[in-house]
């Protein structure tokens, strides 16, 4: 696949078809790959696939002028999607190369596992349902549901939809619905009182970086609220409830658009768990709105569009 | 005088006495990420699983966010309450190398134009514990800014992983004084200064990733306007803050008021040169484009920082290698500058 991919890369930017490629790169740390943006088919050898490909690169698609071939999973293909019919991305300059996705690997879940960080361990491996890892020389063997992200357990649609190259056979979703939802399931169980009192826990760890928010390419506002002075919305200030506030809000601006990629949850530096809320939003706009993003490109954005028929029991 | 050295089990007792004196800060994982916070009280497993923290110690000494004072505004005008000087006495018990030389390179800044009344009463009143690293990350390169992960002269006292015991380098004369009281401790063989010796070349030599400082200084002064390059640097690059706010010697901040019915309180809170807003006024953004903002990152800490202080603003941690999202690695930007036209 890896071959095929390069191949094709290669050939795009030589024909002209794109401007750009971007795919991904061995990164600088084990187990670690890194976003490559190229002009140069000279870098398509670069190009990989492996269980580490975590990015969604069509983050990089409204920062980027000119025709772009992207990498897609299936997740990642639908935010493309998404941005098309938001208007932020044109269909015609973009090239989908889609990854039937097996699922990404958690490295944080299997540092808890081993009980080792990611550079101490010597070799993570594939094996169909299972994920070998070695440490110390020892082999240890784990179903892929203890080692997959929380959000590629729930994915229905891990090989994309919209694509003009897909690489490789249809991927049959993992699908373990109780891991993926298991966080939320914990909230949904608490009194509010107890709620409450673990978000601010949660939030009082943030430092606003905002690497939640540029990471997800749901979030494509030129300026975002955060920073409108004239109203002040929040404070800029990491008071917990001002960055709660912040993470409410943007989980609204972002439902509908969201296709529970994970990526806010895995760049945040402080750990806090943010795709309960993303998750918790991706599922409610199913449930009242029979609505699931990026999956119809011709269709009107989820936010935009009123149907006098539409149900109103969500008003409660 | 010889070194002294302390049995690794007879640290929660080292602890529990300076608590006494002293609001101990140690290694802890209680809120959630791995942060120097006030010492349990109760063990030091820490010693265990602790690599590093994840929020570097500045943020022990200029926090993310701190109240700088409060103010009441009434018909007379507006009312100013400072804050109660803080005499609290820290102890910060394990703070790697690269972490102290962090401290003494922030230190150069917020008492250069004018001497900062929130971090220095605070660094003033801190001890600062240092623990060599037996385990770097492979994301670590402080060798390469002349620090030794197992050695610091930036500590009161500095320990040292000896096997059963640590080896204890009296460094300053309050880190003297802080140990003369000490239970647990005895005197150190010579048999032991050379365990220490040997911990330190291992510890050294456990750091593979490196940079070269004097080339990079070189290629620096020609590679300011090679736009294309600098492109290509910052094109993965998302603008988020995490490289920045978690460097432990990147001090910028910002400053926002609070006001609600009359009563109202300034904070700072850091601020980062990755934002676009950061250099926004009102009729233009002279950063606008990420390749400026990026470029002013690694000038700021290998160009500017050299040439207002003498010192690199890198000690080669590696947080913002670790927990880049995007795994931007500020060591292979250095190494790929372009070489001088």
């Amino acid at each position: 696949m890896e071959q095929r991919l390069r191949q094709e890369a290669k050939t795009l930017l030589e024909q002209g078809k794109v401007d750009y490629i971007i795919g991904f790169e061995q990164g600088s740390l084990k187990f670690t790959t890194t976003p490559l943006i190229t002009k140069d088919k000279g870098d398509a050898d670069r190009l990989v696939i492996n269980p580490f490909i975590v990015n969604n690169l069509s983050v990089y698609l409204t920062d980027i002028e000119g025709r772009v071939g992207v990498v897609a999973k299936g997740c990642d293909s639908r935010s493309i999607v998404s941005l098309i019919q938001d208007n932020k991305v044109n269909r015609e300059e973009v090239v989908i190369i889609g990854i039937p996705c097996p699922g990404i690997i958690d490295l944080s879940k299997i540092e808890q596992l081993v009980g080792k960080d990611r550079d101490e361990l010597d070799d993570i491996t594939r094996d169909g349902d299972r994920v070998v890892v070695t440490v110390d020389s020892k082999k240890k063997d784990f179903p892929i549901t203890e080692v997959l992200f929380d959000n590629c357990l729930g994915c229905e649609f891990p090989t994309p939809k919209e694509y003009d190259v897909l690489l490789g056979e249809p991927s049959t979703p993992v699908a373990d619905k109780t891991v993926s939802r298991a966080k939320v399931e914990t909230l949904e169980g608490m009194t509010q009182e107890q709620r409450w009192q673990f978000w601010e826990e949660e939030f009082s760890r943030c430092i606003r970086c905002y690497a939640c928010r540029n990471i997800c390419p749901a979030c494509f506002c030129q300026r975002c609220f955060v920073e409108e002075s004239e109203p002040q919305w929040i404070l800029p200030i990491p008071q917990w409830q001002d960055n709660l506030i912040f993470q409410a809000i943007r989980n609204i601006h972002v439902a509908g658009r969201c296709t529970d990629c994970g990526e806010c949850d895995r760049a945040c530096p402080v750990n806090i768990p943010l795709r309960s809320l993303t998750k918790e939003m991706y599922d409610l706009v199913d449930e009242l709105f029979h609505y699931k993003s990026g999956m119809d490109k011709d269709a009107p954005p989820l936010m935009t569009a009123y149907e006098t028929e539409e149900a109103e029991d969500f008003i409660r | 005088m010889a070194n002294r050295k302390i049995n690794k089990r007879d640290i929660e007792k080292l602890l529990s006495q300076w608590g006494q004196e002293f609001t101990v800060l140690a290694p802890s994982k209680e809120s959630g990420i791995a942060t120097m916070s006030k010492w349990n009280g109760k063990h030091a497993n820490f010693l265990d699983w602790y690599r590093n923290t994840v929020i570097p110690p500045k943020g022990n000494f200029f926090p993310s966010m701190e109240k700088m004072f409060n103010f009441q505004k009434d018909k007379e005008g507006y009312h100013l309450e400072l804050p109660a000087s803080n005499e609290q006495k820290q102890l910060i018990f394990g703070i790697r190398p690269c972490d102290a030389r962090s401290l003494a390179i922030l230190d150069m800044t917020f008492k250069d134009a004018y001497e900062d009344p929130y971090y220095l009463p605070k660094r003033k009143n801190a001890l600062l514990v240092g623990l060599g690293c037996t385990n770097p990350y492979d994301s670590c390169f402080c060798t390469s800014l002349g620090i030794n992960p197992a050695e610091s002269s930036d500590v009161d006292l500095m320990l040292i992983d000896i096997g059963d015991e640590f080896l204890i380098e009296e460094v300053t004369d309050k880190g003297k004084k802080l140990i003369a009281a000490a239970s647990g401790v005895e005197e150190a063989s010579e048999a032991d200064e050379a365990k220490a010796k040997e911990a330190k070349e291992a510890s050294y030599n456990k750091v593979t990733r490196k940079i070269d400082t004097e080339d990079i200084k070189r290629k620096l002064s020609s590679s300011f306007d090679n736009q294309d390059f600098w492109e290509g640097i910052a094109a993965k690059c998302i603008s988020c803050g995490i490289c920045t706010f978690l460097c432990p010697t990147c001090y910028c901040f910002d400053i926002n008021d609070e006001l609600a019915k009359g009563l109202g309180a300034r904070f700072r809170s850091w601020d980062s040169c990755a934002f676009p807003i950061y250099t926004k006024m009102p009729m233009e953004n002279p950063r606008e484009e990420k390749w400026r903002r990026v470029r002013q990152k690694v000038y700021h800490k290998y160009g500017f920082y050299p040439m207002n202080f003498g010192v690199i603003a890198c000690t080669g941690c590696g947080r913002c290698i670790r927990q880049c999202p995007v795994n931007w690695d500020i060591t292979q930007t250095l190494d790929r500058l372009p070489a001088e036209a």
